[in-house]
């Protein structure tokens, strides 16, 4: 078990710099997302941390020894790539023989270990078929054994389902996680995909521009994030400008265009500079025009199944709700809509650009 | 059968013959009886392979030449795959500098490169002397075919198996050979056969830069059919053809099995 801390770590390729410091602790066994958009640096932290790239500043630890100047075969990672890596020319079992021929152990054990995590993922059928004879999904799985099978003190993963369909990559998610917690890893898991992040992780990173924007569990960063850039990246987010007045007890008071009063909890970061109201989708009730806190019309209205999403617009400009199958509101009707001050979230105004949802 | 397909494999029967016919002419030449290097032959006999096999000027020729091509292959094998996988990995900007420096003998007259190399090796006080300048000629002139061999089966190929190599316990140098070097062994062997095949036939780096002593063989065919116009060089030139079908042929066999060719 094995304790990762970056500490400012900072990488320069020439005159772009993709890391501008990033600090992160993660906790033995923690199972920890990497988030952020094409570009923001995921893919180089990883890279650093395996010793692929060399570090321009700051340092990496795996338990308090600083490793950033070791060669990536010293580190003991395990390492799991988008395109899978499996080495095309050798069997699945000789795949996973080669990390351990690596660390000289023993024939009569290697043998072992290899059963041992060929049954962990569930393909002890396949052990002398080559890759290519693989679904991609049973190559991912390969993958994951080959990278575990030398029992290294972390694991490394960059995007490893971005090669798989939409259901294969739903169930992967739950084997993945379910194997990480079994084996008890401490895992970095690389992903442009936030419902992965969300459903996986113990905690969530999310980075922008090679820096690190908020690191928290998946609830803390989906309900209080901490920048307007946050919330639109994780998940959708109604973004409202109210009128907000700070009171003295750590609250604060919102002012609707109808008069109605909301009180919600001021975040400890939110201090000056102006503040704007996150409200998640699904977390603001359809009503009858008369009961709502905000009165509305219906713009659009888009049915997925499983619930549908209605755009509305209202006096604090164009709203989305999220409202279950069961609501039949038409397009062009008028509506209320209620807020609940508890899910109500201020947020400090967006300091760059709004980002584009992903 | 439609009159364009007619056509279609007219044509393509015309650059067959247009191909072939120089060389199965070579051979029956080989095979003439007479005294002169005729065609059609006058009569069938093997006499001038006899007469090639007692002649060690030939012989030596062809070993001397075998000889120069193994080293050559070898060092452009070396030097190739080492200045492919740095145009493929790692040169970035550099990558088009890198490519024209390595290509360049392939783009100039063979004839330039062979002149700039004798001033050269003549400034420095070597001269041809030792065979180190005809030698370096041979392998400048081989290298491109390795490099374009041997880059073209590093293309495409992301550098993640090796990384997961490393990842794994392997050093540079282990996740090289272990992985890298397996998967691209069919260019490899490519360009050695090209290698070896153009530094056995090329002349005019060998006609400027060779020194005293031995020649390769296509200058010792030249010298010969100055004064000489027998079949015996067209003897000469068969077993030459023979000795790269096989090469070839072998080649082929040894890597057309390889599932990642
Ligand atoms: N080898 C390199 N040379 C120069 N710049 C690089 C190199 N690798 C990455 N970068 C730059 O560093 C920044 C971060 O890249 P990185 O690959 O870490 O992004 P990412 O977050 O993984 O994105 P994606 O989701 O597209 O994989 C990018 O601006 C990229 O252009
Ligand atoms: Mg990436």
């Amino acid at each position: 078990m094995t304790e990762v801390s970056l500490r400012s770590l900072v990488k320069r390729y020439g005159k772009t710099e993709a890391l501008k410091g990033i600090s992160l602790h993660v906790r033995h066994g923690e199972f920890v997302s990497l988030l952020g958009p094409s570009g923001c640096g995921k893919s180089t932290t990883l890279k650093c941390i395996a010793g692929f790239e060399e570090v321009s500043g700051g340092q990496i630890l795996f338990d308090e020894r600083d490793i950033s100047r070791k060669l990536p075969e010293d580190r003991d990672i395990g390492m799991v790539f988008q395109s899978y890596a499996l080495f095309p020319h050798m069997t699945v079992a000789q795949n996973l023989a080669f990390g351990l021929e690596m660390r000289r152990v023993p024939k009569v054990e290697i043998a072992e270990r290899i059963a041992r995590a060929m049954d962990m993922v569930q393909l002890s059928a396949h052990a002398e078929r080559y890759p290519k004879a693989l679904s991609g999904g049973q190559q991912q799985r390969v993958a994951l054994a080959r990278a575990l099978v030398i029992e290294p003190a972390i694991l490394l993963l960059d995007e490893p389902l971005a090669n798989l369909d939409a259901k294969l990559r739903d169930e992967m998610r739950g084997f993945i996680r379910d194997l990480q917690k079994r084996v008890g890893i401490t895992t970095l898991y690389v992903t442009h995909d936030q419902g992965e992040a969300m459903t996986m992780s113990d905690r969530v990173v999310v980075m922008f521009d090679g820096q690190i924007a908020q690191a928290a569990s998946p609830e803390e960063i989906y309900d209080h994030p901490t920048s307007e850039r946050v919330a639109r990246f994780v998940g959708n987010a109604n973004i409202l400008d109210l009128a907000v007045s700070p009171r003295g007890d750590g609250q604060l008071d919102l002012v609707l265009p109808g008069g109605h009063l909301l009180r919600v909890e001021r975040p400890a970061c939110g201090a000056g500079g102006g503040m704007r109201v996150m409200a998640r989708p699904e977390q603001i009730a359809l009503t009858e025009p008369a009961a709502g806190q905000i009165g509305g019309r219906v713009a659009k209205r888009y049915f997925s199944g499983r619930h549908v999403e209605y755009h509305v617009e209202t006096d604090v400009g164009p709203v989305v709700v999220v409202a279950p199958t069961t609501h039949a509101v038409r397009e062009g009707e008028a509506v209320g809509l209620r807020f609940d001050p508890q899910r109500l979230w201020p947020v400090p105004s967006a300091e760059a650009p709004a980002e584009g949802r992903e | 059968m439609r009159i364009d397909a007619l056509l279609l494999s007219l044509f393509r029967s015309l650059v067959y013959a247009f191909l072939l016919a120089p060389i199965v002419i070579v051979v029956l030449a080989s095979l003439n009886a007479g005294n002169f290097l005729t065609f059609p032959p006058q009569g069938l006999s093997l006499r001038w392979f006899w007469t090639f096999l007692d002649n060690d000027v030939f012989i030596d020729a062809i070993v001397y030449s075998a000889t120069l091509a193994a080293g050559a292959t070898a060092v452009s094998l070396v030097v190739g795959t080492m200045a492919a996988l740095y145009f493929v990995r790692h040169a970035r900007q550099k990558a088009e500098l890198v490519r024209l420096g390595v290509l360049l003998p392939l783009i100039l007259p063979e004839i330039l490169t062979a002149i700039a190399l004798l001033f050269f090796f003549y400034e420095i006080g070597i001269g041809t002397e030792h065979q180190i300048a005809l030698f370096t000629g041979h392998v400048l002139m081989t290298l491109p075919f390795v490099f374009l061999n041997v880059s073209t089966s590093l293309q495409g190929r992301d550098n993640a198996m090796e990384l997961a190599a490393r990842t794994l316990g392997a050093s540079r140098y282990t996740a090289f050979r272990r992985i890298t070097l397996p998967l691209i062994a069919p260019g490899v062997a490519a360009g050695g056969v090209f290698a070896f095949i153009i530094s056995f036939d090329t002349f005019g780096i060998s006609f400027i830069l060779k020194g005293a002593g031995s020649a390769p063989l296509p200058i010792q065919l030249y010298d010969y059919l100055r004064f000489n116009f027998t079949p015996e060089a067209a003897a000469v030139s068969t077993v030459s053809i023979i000795l790269t079908l096989v090469l070839v042929t072998l080649a082929d066999l040894l890597f057309a099995r390889n599932p990642d060719a």
